[in-house]
């Protein structure tokens, strides 16, 4: 029992381990909420309300009333509870830490440390994350995962074009330390 | 209001998995686009493989209908994942 409990506080699971995990949730999703995971829409939701409030005119679009509908919706709940359980799962290895910048030393080797630059290119970099994931209908979770589970041919055609993209960017950005 | 609580439940036990395949970091997600750690790609390629296992038993025994399947157009997921790379690759989100 005790090693189970070890375990399960360890900082880093086994990729695999992991896996398991989110499968199992995955699955329970399905059955327990007829919903699918994911991560960016509950943004579009949530930026939706957002825009209703202050510039109801422009944002009352198809995209914002029937595609991803403004509002407090099932993922924006499923958002929450994402960053509480990325908390729990800090505080389960002891090493949740409230920080502005990141203590990654790979970052701090490529970008530098300054917390301007983090900041910046992490805001830059989001936009053009969610914008990709709003034309191509999901993220990582909610296209790739959630819709490769139901083999959808649209998470593959997004598996295979992220991967193509990422390893060009990591390419640039690192050159000769690729 | 069941439907709530279930996602917050959920979605804690999504992000404790993320948190401790350490994909909340920026070297685990840039890396697997360096082929330096392929963690990402355990991670996601286990968490599919169990999820539609489960999907396709449970609804063969008849216990689950699918809910919407996401749309399929080939050039907005295409151009979408490509744009989608560029910034997961940039900053590890």
């Amino acid at each position: 029992m005790s090693n189970l409990v070890q375990g399960v506080r360890k900082e880093l699971w086994s990729p695999y381990a992991a896996g398991i995990l989110l499968g199992v949730v995955g699955v329970l999703a399905v059955w327990l909420s007829d919903s699918l995971l994911g991560a960016s829409g509950a943004f579009e939701n949530l930026a939706g309300m957002i825009g209703k409030a202050l510039a109801p005119q422009v944002f009352n679009v198809m995209y914002f009333n029937f595609i991803m509908p403004a509002g407090i919706t099932w993922g924006v709940i499923l958002l929450l509870g994402i960053i509480l359980g990325g908390g729990l799962g800090a505080l389960s290895s002891r090493t949740f830490k409230l920080r502005w910048n990141t203590d990654d030393a790979q970052w701090k080797a490529i970008f530098g440390p300054q917390l301007w630059k983090r900041w910046l290119l992490v805001f830059l970099g989001a936009i053009v994350l969610e914008y990709g994931a709003g034309i191509a209908g999901g993220c990582t979770s909610g296209l790739a995962i959630s819709g490769g589970m139901l083999l959808a041919p649209a998470a593959f055609l997004f598996i295979a074009a992220m991967f193509m993209s990422g390893i060009l960017t990591a390419f640039v950005v690192y050159r000769r330390r690729y | 209001m069941l439907n709530y609580f279930l996602a917050l439940i959920l979605g804690a036990f999504f992000g404790f998995s993320l948190n401790k395949a350490g994909l909340t970091r920026y070297s685990k997600i840039v890396n697997v686009f360096r082929f330096t750690d392929m963690a990402v790609l355990k991670f996601m390629m286990t968490a599919l493989v169990v999820s539609m296992a489960g999907l396709y038993t449970l609804r063969g025994l008849g216990l689950i209908t699918f809910p919407n399947v996401p749309a399929t157009y080939v050039v907005g997921n295409l151009v979408g994942g490509l744009i989608f790379g560029v910034g997961m690759a940039l900053v590890g989100l």
